[in-house]
């Protein structure tokens, strides 16, 4: 189980900005089960990705915490980066490497036996269909097989909580199917995964809970009917759009 | 934690040496350029001071009124050195003057009146020497046409001397080590006598291409990957960031060490050219040979300094945003290196007490010591300590910056 307990994160203001601070994400609660795939929608700068990084242990949230099982981010920081694999649009992967090294790489940081570091990749590579890149330069791949590679490195310790920003964004459609898939077939096999994205077709489809962020601020939580039960609308993307289109029930 | 470091510094080092483009930078580029440039720079000096010596200086000597004798004087000594010798009288000084100044010729001599007679009654006379000092030819005439008239000053007196009915032997009093052999008197070893020259600007290359090499490598090393938006994606594994920061350091280190011996070999290739430029100085490096004892004593200071000097890259490589803005950092601290190299070039023997006592200078010093074969152990060890105590320093503040995620992130 995944509980993020009043998170919030307060950055300082940049240089010229009249505001002293900004309140990236503000007193954020929600929960995952095992099994689960989580939606975090939001509109760009809403504080989606902040809150993914508190969650990746990259930034410290400034109050709140957030648990898995009984670790706790702010204490338990390497056996939390033990349970996690994390992965934003803006993390890139060297180039000069070929994706079979990076992923022997990261499977001895992640402090992997040789032969279990061979069992995982080999199974990585042929649930996302990498087998035929593997050996070229990361440079030399299209972006979809970049996406790929970094889900597949990002997975090689077979963590139990996956946390994915924007997983599909800038794919083609074939291989956003194929990490969509991947997640699915993931979830099934009881593993806890949070996606954020705009694209609020793939998360119908794939999420079982959503959480609507604006602002930093979380609008609406739960399964999509409790979602649309609340609202005045009859699908996740009016609800969406209530919130931040000038004119919207909420905005 | 040292597993994970090495793990990262495999990663480095495979990077480092099969990418062709680094490797030419960093290893083959030094072993080219500069034999290339010291046999450039060698050949133009050369083929200058050649050009000089052999050119047929123009001197214009200005006669005067009662000075025709003694002027025939001067210009015998003339016609024994190569130069061209044309007489005018006082009323073409300026014109001469002027051609001078556009080097159409190189020296103007004007005599005074009556030397003649000052001659006969052992009076002081000036005589006026006019040249152009930024014409080197003009400069290498003045010169050349001193030191021949010093001797027509010095053959005179002579003469005056035996005249007055004295011997000339009262020109001298004593002689200093005529009597013996040049070697017999200067007991300094051979070894240091090479290591004199040697320890003048071994230190100063030493510490500058340590430092040029840890920048080539060290800069992209954390700046490069904040950049290229490589760093996130190791932070949230399972490896520590001391582990991060010492794998780093140590393939600067590394970089830096083998950076440095390519240079360091592509000098020596290049001592040899040097020799045409600096012959005291070229001589030095392909003679000097280093004992079993000052090779270890160099190993022992030279990887502390190249930890320390690592340091500092990485410091402002964590600090930096990205390559750009550490290309701009970097530049002060690497003036201030070059500095400290310079200044213990200058010193002598006996360096100033504080700079046994700071940090990088102490090593400087101590290298010193070394290429001269008069390094004490307590020196050594002391400059050691002093290099890793501050790279611990310096590698506890990038520990902390990769812990601060407005630092790491911008944030």
């Amino acid at each position: 189980m995944l509980r993020v307990e009043n998170l919030s994160k307060q950055f300082k203001g940049s240089r010229g900005s009249s505001a002293k601070t900004v309140l990236a994400v503000n007193n954020l609660s929600f929960q995952c089960k095992p099994g689960e795939i989580y939606g975090l929608l939001g509109p760009n700068g809403a504080g989606k990705t902040t809150t993914l990084r508190c969650l990746s242990t990259l930034i410290k949230p400034t109050s709140g915490n957030v648990f898995i099982d009984s670790y706790n981010v702010l204490e338990h920081g390497k056996v939390f980066r033990s349970k996690i694999g994390f992965l934003t649009s803006d993390m890139k992967l060297d180039g000069y490497f070929t994706p079979d090294y990076m992923m022997n790489w990261f499977g001895r940081l992640n402090k992997m036996e040789d032969d279990v570091i061979q069992e995982r990749k080999s199974k990585l590579f042929t649930d996302l269909q990498m087998t035929d890149f593997i050996h070229k330069k990361i440079d030399k791949l299209s972006t979809g097989m970049k996406q790929k590679t970094a889900v597949a490195i990002s997975l090689i310790h077979d963590p139990d909580v996956i946390i994915f920003d924007e997983p599909t964004n800038g794919l083609d459609i074939v291989t956003s199917k194929a990490v969509t898939d991947f997640l699915v077939s993931r979830a099934e096999a009881g593993k806890i995964i949070i996606i954020s994205t705009h694209n609020m077709t793939i998360a119908e489809k794939l999420c079982h809970r959503f959480g609507i962020i604006v602002e930093g601020e979380m609008k609406e939580e739960g399964t999509l009917s409790e979602i649309i039960e609340g609202s005045n609308w009859d699908n996740l993307e009016d609800v969406f759009f209530s919130y931040i289109l000038p004119g919207g029930d909420h905005v | 934690m040292f597993k994970d470091s090495f793990i990262i510094l495999r990663k480095e080092l495979k990077r480092m040496f099969t990418d062709r483009r680094l490797i030419f930078m960093l290893v083959i580029l030094p072993l080219i350029m500069l034999p290339l440039m010291y046999s450039f720079m060698g050949k133009a000096t050369k083929t200058r001071q050649s050009e000089i010596s052999e050119y047929t200086s123009r001197i214009v000597v200005c006669t005067a009124l009662g000075s025709e004798e003694s002027t025939e004087l001067f210009l015998t000594s003339l016609a024994a050195l190569n130069t061209e010798v044309e007489t005018i009288n006082s009323q073409s000084i300026e014109e001469t003057q002027e051609r001078l100044t556009s080097k159409d010729v190189e020296l103007l001599i004007v005599m005074p009146d009556n030397v003649d007679d000052r001659l006969l009654e052992n009076e002081v006379f000036d005589l006026s020497f006019y040249h152009n000092s930024t014409a080197d030819f003009s400069d290498f005439a003045f010169s050349q046409v001193e030191l021949a008239f010093a001797a027509v000053s010095e053959a005179v007196v002579r003469e005056r001397i035996i005249e007055g009915g004295m011997s000339e032997e009262i020109l001298s009093v004593f002689t200093i080590n005529e009597s013996m052999p040049a070697e017999s008197y200067d007991l300094a070893t051979e070894g240091s006598i090479m290591g004199k020259i040697i320890s003048m600007m071994m230190p100063f290359f030493i510490v500058i291409y340590l430092f040029a090499n840890s920048m080539k490598v060290g800069l992209d090393s954390v700046a490069g990957e904040k950049e290229r938006g490589t760093l996130a994606i190791l932070l949230v594994n399972q490896v520590s960031r001391l582990s991060i920061v010492l794998g780093k350091m140590m393939s600067v280190m590394i970089a830096a060490i083998v950076g440095a011996t390519s240079s360091a070999i592509g000098l020596k290739i290049a001592s040899r050219y040097l020799i045409g430029m600096y012959s005291d100085t070229g001589e030095a490096i392909v003679e000097y040979t280093m004992t079993s004892t000052a090779l270890l004593q160099f190993a022992i200071i030279v990887i502390p300094l190249a930890i320390l000097i690592s340091s500092l890259v990485l410091i402002v490589s964590t600090f930096a945003k990205n390559v750009k803005e550490g290309q701009g950092m970097i530049m002060p601290v690497y003036l201030a290196v070059m500095v400290m190299g310079v200044t213990t070039m200058q010193i002598g023997d006996t360096p100033p007490n504080w700079m046994r006592l700071a940090p990088l200078f102490n090593s400087l010093v101590v290298l010193k010591d070394i290429f001269m074969q008069t390094a004490v152990w307590g020196n050594i060890l002391f400059a050691v300590a002093t290099s890793l105590l501050v790279s611990a320093v310096l590698i506890f503040a990038i520990l902390r910056m990769f812990n601060n995620e407005r630092v790491l992130f911008r944030v």
